[in-house]
């Protein structure tokens, strides 16, 4: 290895100093830093007094563009509500799924109709494949799963969060604190907190050229809003701002016109295969628990419900999943009590509709399936109660 | 917990206040030992046991090799360091690696060996303070340095927050004397500190996190085969990460040093202005290619016993420091490329000890060896090497007929991010950041730290760990 500087680099400034590679073979000494010589108490107040300004002016652009501070949907945020099963609520109910699990589903309506408030573990955009896998092997979970089937998630086995039970049980003192900072003194304070408007993203979605020979996906915008329960609900500006919706509508669009790198039929069918086995084998392990798994298809509509129907016909794969796995569904195809939604986007309700169908759904549960009354109540519970 | 935290603002405006505090001394350095155990148990509490066996371990060392009368209880004194140090190294970093290895060797001689899968945790930092503490009862065994004068200062010494996990590598002699004297930063090095951990977090939040890792996961995490604009993109990306993602760091932790009065020395000396490796390696993780010069590359001959054995050195210094930044061939490709950069390089002064470049031909040749540390960063980048293999023909233009990659802002993203750090580096490679500072203007000064907290703060980093701190 090298051990000295050549005379021609020699540093020329005052600010000089040697570094250990100066200085081969012996005890290093205590470094110098020397300071710039500047007025910092002023510099540091200036630039204190510049950020407050920017931070202000970035802020007050986000709120006039219609956004409100809410509660971010983080690992750590779900990693709260996951620990939930090892506090004590192991029996309570428990939501999984995708995107329409997580908007559709509004947790003060299910908590008002059942006195319990249920456990909300979907997470949007991710397959809940990982997650059922994690709540089938912990031992403390043995309450009642709605497990949410978003055909093109589901069937995937894609997701965006695809690690977050990992994270949950990972999960360090250290981000378990900085999620309670963030959730109690940045996120209720600061729209422009939310990764919709971090720099990247809002520098990234700027039309810039394209470069040829591939179509450029645009990102999923936001679409919901949080609270520190993980109760979710569309964005109201996705359903009053037209404009908006049209972009809403279109990120939804581009998934829908075939592409050259896409999945060939077979795979897609090989893939939701291993996804109807994966999901075979959790349910294995929950029965043993005598835990209460119900799958529910939510509304879909448009160019969506279109889409889902031809990549993930319900014979071929709902239909499947229901007969692999022995366990009951509902599919809003088959209750006029659950069509008719108003859904801006082709795919999640707005919130007063998700709440009227949180009412519908849990009704028609209790009464077919969960209810003491239900027909498909298992014998062996009758027989204890 | 990572510097780029709400939890790590909070505990270091706790600590600068203890610090401030009117207390004795012995109770700040107290204070400030607690706060650096608390600072590493906030990532896996446990792990801080092997903090705790290691500074005993190397405390009692010392003290052994003080007292010995003979040199070969000295031996065993150092050895025991060496050994309890590298041992644990072995175990957690090396274990898997090494068991996957001896079934893949039984496997080759015909053996069916399935050994079991152990999900080791790496404890975070851990081949940093190991080569710290390393570092002590080598100084002491070499009588390069006396020992500690008490065990509290050796243990801040080696626990010490803004250097524990990620370093800079500190030798005992650099940090150990400043705890003699009570330090209380004045409140222009609080400021300069706070500068500098502003440019610090910058560099690993807004240009590392949000610019540049983004460009490079698209290439090297997903399985589509790139094309030359593409492997040559993400690859200079992943050469900007690295280097704001640990310069980053380094710049932040001297901050953070500087807030409370100590001082530490530097790790990066704009190294993408390098001309020849031996350039490069002065500038590029300065602590730790020192640290392997003292303690491997010197004691295993240096350039004391002709060529030959030079050479040897030199390939064995490098070949085990790209295995100290990860258990994976691909690291030790990695150092091994660099063995043999510098070893052509001596070989050729060697001949061409006359030579002296014009400017031009100065400015190729840094851009040369820019070009070549970006062939080995794909190797430190790639997962296996069949993805090398894969951005590598890329490179070098023999992945024909297939699809983009990066998208035109990505493109754009690199060419004026890595743009920037080579002018940056070129423009300031013989002088120091500090004097560059004090030419301009207080105004300019002023500007730019807003500027550069505004982007810190909107482009909302989530904590995303160092990539060092793997290591």
């Amino acid at each position: 290895m090298p051990s000295s500087t050549s005379s021609s680099e020699a540093p020329r400034d005052p600010y000089a100093r040697q570094t250990a590679s100066d200085r081969p073979g012996v005890a290093q000494p205590v470094p110098v830093r020397p300071l710039p010589v500047h007025p910092w108490g002023r510099i540091l107040l200036g630039a204190f007094v510049v950020l407050v300004l920017l931070v202000g002016a970035w802020e007050a652009y986000w709120r006039s563009y219609g956004v409100t501070p809410s509660i971010r949907n983080t690992f750590g945020l779900w990693a709260i509500q996951r620990r939930r099963i090892d506090a004590g609520e192991g029996n309570a109910t428990v939501f999984l799924g995708a995107s329409r699990a997580y908007f559709d589903l509004q947790l003060p309506v299910w908590e008002r109709l059942s006195g319990r408030a249920p456990i909300q573990l979907s997470y949007e955009g991710t397959s809940p494949m990982t997650a059922i896998e994690d709540l089938a092997a912990d031992p403390k979970f043995t309450g009642n799963l709605l497990f949410g089937v978003e055909p093109d998630q589901f069937f995937s086995g894609r997701g965006l969060a695809l690690g977050v039970a990992r994270y949950a049980h990972r999960e360090s003192p250290s981000q378990r604190i900085g999620q309670w900072l963030s959730m109690h003194f940045i996120e209720p304070y600061f729209a422009f907190y939310d990764a919709d408007y971090a720099l990247r993203t809002v520098l990234a979605r700027q039309p810039w050229p394209q470069r040829p020979g591939k179509h450029w996906f645009m990102d999923v915008r936001k679409l919901s809003m949080h609270d520190a329960q993980r109760n979710a609900w569309l964005w109201d500006k996705v359903s009053l701002d037209p404009v908006y919706r049209e972009i809403a509508r279109a990120v939804w669009m581009e998934e829908f016109v075939p592409y050259p790198d896409d999945p060939t039929p077979q795979e897609i069918l090989k893939t939701e295969k291993e996804q109807i086995g994966r999901a075979v084998r959790a349910l294995a392990q929950l029965r043993v628990r005598g835990v209460r798994v119900l799958f529910v298809r939510f509304p879909s509509d448009g160019p969506f419900l279109e889409s889902e129907e031809r990549i993930y016909p319900r014979k071929r794969s709902w239909d499947s999943l229901l007969a692999a796995t022995g366990a009951p569904g509902i599919n809003f195809a088959d209750y006029p009590e659950m069509q008719g939604y108003y859904l801006p986007e082709w795919s999640h309700m707005t919130r007063p509709e998700a709440e009227r169908y949180t009412a519908v759904l849990y009704r028609v549960i209790e009464r077919d399936y969960w209810g003491p009354d239900a027909p498909d109540w298992p014998r062996k519970v009758r027989a204890v109660q | 917990m990572v510097f780029n935290s709400l939890t790590f603002i909070v505990f270091f405006a706790c600590v600068l206040a203890l610090h401030w505090l009117p207390l004795p001394w012995r109770a700040k350095k107290i204070n400030l030992l607690l706060a650096s155990y608390l600072f590493y148990s906030a990532w896996n509490p446990p792990f801080v046991i092997l903090l705790w066996v290691s500074t005993i371990v190397d405390w009692y060392a010392a003290q052994g090799l003080v007292k010995a009368q003979r040199q070969a209880a000295r031996h065993a004194w150092m050895l025991l360091s060496v050994i309890a140090n590298l041992g644990m190294l072995a175990y957690f970093k090396y274990g898997q690696f090494l068991l996957d290895n001896f079934s893949a060797l039984m496997h080759a001689a015909g053996f069916d060996y399935q050994p079991a899968h152990y999900d080791i945790v790496l404890p975070v930092g851990i081949s940093f303070y190991t080569f710290a503490t390393m570092s002590y009862t080598l100084d002491v065994y070499l009588r390069r340095a006396q020992p500690a004068q008490n065990l509290l200062d050796y243990a801040l010494f080696v626990t010490f927050f803004p250097h524990l996990v990620a370093g800079p590598i500190m030798r005992p002699t650099e940090l150990v004397p400043q705890f003699a004297e009570p330090r209380r930063a004045s409140a222009q090095q609080l400021r300069f500190g706070l500068a500098l951990m502003t440019l610090g977090l910058f560099n690993k939040v807004v240009l590392a996190d949000s610019f540049l890792a983004p460009v490079a996961e698209r290439v090297y995490d997903r399985a589509n085969i790139p094309g030359a604009l593409d492997a040559w993109g993400a690859t200079l990306a992943f050469s900007g990460q690295i280097f704001c993602d640990f310069a980053g760091y380094s710049t932040t932790a001297i901050g953070a040093a500087l807030c409370l009065g100590f001082a530490m020395p530097d790790n990066f000396r704009f190294p993408y202005a390098a001309v020849g490796f031996s350039d490069f390696w002065r500038r590029w993780h300065i602590t730790l290619s020192s640290w392997l010069r003292d303690y491997l590359y010197i004691p295993l001959g240096g350039n004391r016993h002709g060529p030959a054995r030079t050479y040897l050195a030199l390939m064995t210094t490098m070949l085990l420091g790209g295995l100290w930044h990860g258990a994976n061939w691909t690291f030790v490709v990695w150092g091994g490329l660099h063995g043999l950069y510098l070893s052509a390089e001596r070989a050729l002064r060697a001949r061409c000890g006359h030579y002296r470049p014009g400017p031009l031909a100065f400015l190729a040749l840094g851009l040369l060896t820019y070009a070549l540390v970006n062939i080995t960063w794909v190797f430190f980048r790639a997962k296996t090497f069949g993805k090398a293999w894969q951005v590598l023909r890329g490179m070098f233009g023999q992945n024909l007929d297939v699809h983009p990659i990066l998208s035109t802002f990505n493109l754009l993203v690199v060419t004026l991010i890595i743009g920037g750090i080579l002018i940056t580096h070129w423009r300031m490679r013989s002088r120091t950041l500090e004097a560059v500072i004090a030419r301009t203007s207080a105004l300019v000064v002023g500007i730019l730290w807003a500027l550069m907290a505004f982007a810190i703060i909107i482009a909302q980093g989530e904590g995303s760990a160092f990539i060092y701190f793997q290591f």
